[in-house]
């Protein structure tokens, strides 16, 4: 069977749609290496950093995809620890996107950290106070796991049919996958919830300064990442016009989102009920003043975050009258995508844009940090998108992503 | 219709029994170690109380660089700005475009009943410092002497120092430098390499002054040999240095002597610098 549809199949056939599809996609590409070569040339100089906003789009990149990548630990929780079984169809796919995640996120620090040329050095240098550090290690152990976790998918490609042994190995692999899926697990949680750490733990910060931060940060990511998943799972069904998972497994995934993006909601009002109205202070009032009269802070966050990327979702993934058709299911990740990114735009542009306070005086004020990404900032955007979508469209050709049942 | 009689049933095996007597035992056993032993997260908060104690106490051990500023003394002639930068080769933004800042900044002030004043502010040198905590490679970090200095080989350039200080007293080099200190020579030579492109950088109370002038034997904060740039070339006196430890060092005694404050105590960062403030109060 699987010898057929390699003989039927031409390997080299390329529609004109595929063929301008992979001219957007060396486009962005392009984009984003010229950039690069930009920011590596001159130094960050040429972003709009600076000492007032140290951290701007990349970070915020960053943060994304780690969030959106969740989809792999959340799914990989679901089937291995909680013994779901049948959604065992969707592991590989929320695998691969969860490391195109993850090595997006690699992409972009390496650019955005001063020596890329040093990029290694948590690795050697140990700081076990630094969250960061702790951050720098689960990432890497979890993409080693990760990659661990697919080398059988990739062993099972066609590209390595020829070599029998490494089927052989992949088999051990694949026998180890729920210890390392669990493994995974553990790690996952640790770096998402600490990424939220990152800020919560910066005591002059006053918008970051609170213990919800990690908690805020991993609900999201467990909320979001899983219907970024599925909603690839569909289009990839509609570009390919191949069903792949069955409905019924996305639409699950979809109400999981549903009920994740709830809570996030729920935890989320009363975070900001503690922080803005019974436990605030004078510099908390005073911060989300100033965001509230010199920025879009407040528009962006009620509409973008709670309404457009909370509730609009949560509607679209719950009631049945929405979420029978796959259209609104798509939707709604998208929109629970947009509302990761303000999140973690205004978590981060946002909490910079504040300015510190530790004049003794009362009139002396540092200016408000004013911050937004320049040219090659958005370059990069650009290209980590490009490299993002190349990725998925890649493994989805060459990858047996779906499937894998009919031959194993 | 029979009644079902659902019957919670104990059935205790030694094996059980030891799983449950041996879990409870372990908790406590745990919870112990936790809380007092040498493994308790609390520990090092205990060591640092003991240390406050220590450091009021009549026997501290070396050196504890500190600076006493006085606000009622200094004139904001920028002449500290100005030395530093020249000394530590320091850049600053020709245009002003940038918000980027020298290591040690002058400031216009105003106390809460309106009383102008100048604030300057070099690096602190927090004993509990935000910047060392959050470092992934330990390129920042504590000398024994108190001081918080960086090793600029090995910053990564992730800029979590500057987003985690409280006082704004770190800088970044987003560029290569190919300038002209317009500060050198009329305000001092450079004393230090410049710093590369893509690390952070900080005021380091002239540590290269303060290693050389201690090994001549030379006394930080009363020869001018081992003594920071700004501290020297104050026109009046407005900075002090020594060594906090010794009772008997200018610092400590203007410290015992005036109403001094530090910035934001309420952080816990302590500070190694403090403020004499002005006559009218804040």
């Amino acid at each position: 069977m699987a010898t057929q549809t390699l003989g039927e199949r031409k390997p080299f056939s390329i529609s004109p749609a595929l063929l301008a599809w992979l001219g957007f996609l060396g486009l962005c590409i392009v984009i984003g290496l010229v950039s690069a070569f930009q920011v590596f040339w001159n130094g960050l100089y040429i972003t709009n950093m600076s000492d007032a906003v140290p951290w701007g789009l990349w970070i915020t990149i960053d943060l994304s995809s780690i969030a959106l990548g969740a989809g792999a630990f959340t799914l990989s929780a679901v089937v291995y620890l909680f013994g779901l079984k049948r959604f065992k169809p969707i592991i590989p796919l929320a695998v691969f996107v969860g490391f195109i995640g993850y090595t997006c996120a690699l992409l972009t620090l390496v650019m955005d950290i001063g020596r890329p040329d040093r990029f290694w050095h948590p690795w050697i240098y140990w700081n076990i106070h630094s969250v960061l550090w702790e951050i720098t290690w689960c990432i890497t152990i979890y993409l080693t796991i990760m990659l661990v976790e697919f080398a059988p998918i990739i062993a099972e490609s066609r590209l390595f049919s020829r070599y029998t042994w490494i089927g052989t190995a992949a088999k051990y692999l694949h026998r180890a996958a729920p210890v390392l899926a669990l493994l995974g697990l553990g790690i996952s949680l640790l770096h998402q919830s600490s990424l939220g750490a990152t800020y919560g733990i910066v005591k002059s910060r006053p918008i970051w300064f609170k213990p919800s931060m990690p908690i805020m940060f991993i609900l999201s990511a467990v909320a979001a990442g899983p219907a970024l998943t599925m909603a690839i799972a569909y289009i990839v069904e509609w570009v390919t016009g191949k069903k792949s998972i069955s409905d019924d497994i996305l639409r699950t995934i979809a109400r999981f989102s549903g009920f994740a993006l709830l809570v996030y909601g729920y935890i989320r009002f009363w975070d900001l009920a503690a922080v803005t109205y019974y436990g605030r202070t004078p510099s908390v009032s005073e911060a989300f003043h100033l965001l509230s009269q010199q920025t879009p802070y407040n528009f962006s966050f009620w509409v973008f975050e709670i309404i457009l990327g909370v509730f609009l979702p949560a509607v679209l993934f719950l009631t049945p009258r929405f979420n029978r058709n796959p259209a609104y299911l798509v939707l709604g990740a998208i929109f629970a995508v947009l509302g990761i990114l303000v999140n973690r735009w205004n978590v981060t542009v946002g909490g910079l844009f504040v300015p510190l306070s530790y004049s003794p005086g009362t009139l002396y004020q540092l200016p408000p940090g004013k911050y937004f990404p320049g040219l090659p900032e958005w370059g990069i955007a650009i290209g980590i998108i490009g490299y993002a979508l190349t990725m998925l469209t890649l493994g989805i050709r060459y990858l047996p992503l779906f499937g894998k049942e009919e031959h194993s | 219709m029979s009644k079902k009689k659902t019957k919670i049933k104990l059935e205790l095996s030694r094996r059980d029994f030891l799983i449950v007597g041996g879990t409870a035992a372990g908790s406590i056993v745990a919870a112990q170690l936790l809380t007092t032993g040498p493994l308790s997260p609390f520990a090092s908060f205990k060591q640092a109380q003991v240390e406050g104690v220590n450091q009021a106490g009549a026997t501290p051990v070396g050196h504890r660089w500190g600076m006493v500023i006085n606000l009622d003394k200094c004139i904001g002639c920028e002449y500290c700005l100005r030395a530093c930068s020249a000394t530590n080769d320091v850049w600053v933004d020709p245009t002003m475009e940038r918000p980027e800042k020298p290591w040690n900044i002058v400031v216009n002030d105003k106390t809460s009943t309106g009383t102008p004043f100048f604030f300057s502010r070099p690096c602190l040198h927090c004993a509990d410092a935000p910047c060392v905590e959050v470092c992934p490679v330990q390129a920042t970090y504590h000398r024994n002497d108190g001081l918080v200095v960086m090793n600029y080989d090995r910053c990564i350039g992730c800029r979590y120092c500057e987003i985690a200080c409280p006082y704004d007293a770190r800088k970044f080099n987003w560029q290569a430098r190919a300038d002209v200190n317009s500060y050198v020579p009329t305000w001092g030579i450079p004393e230090v390499e410049r710093r590369p492109r893509g690390v952070v950088e900080k005021c380091t109370f002239c540590i290269q002054r303060i290693d050389a002038g201690l090994k001549s034997g030379f006394m930080p904060g009363e020869d001018m040999e081992a003594t920071p740039a700004c501290v020297n070339i104050c026109p009046v006196g407005a900075r002090l240095f020594g060594d906090l430890n010794d009772p008997n060092s200018k610092v400590s005694q203007a410290v015992s002597a005036e109403a001094t404050i530090r910035l934001r105590e309420e952080l816990g960062t302590e500070p190694s610098v403090y403020y004499v403030i002005p006559k009218e109060g804040l």
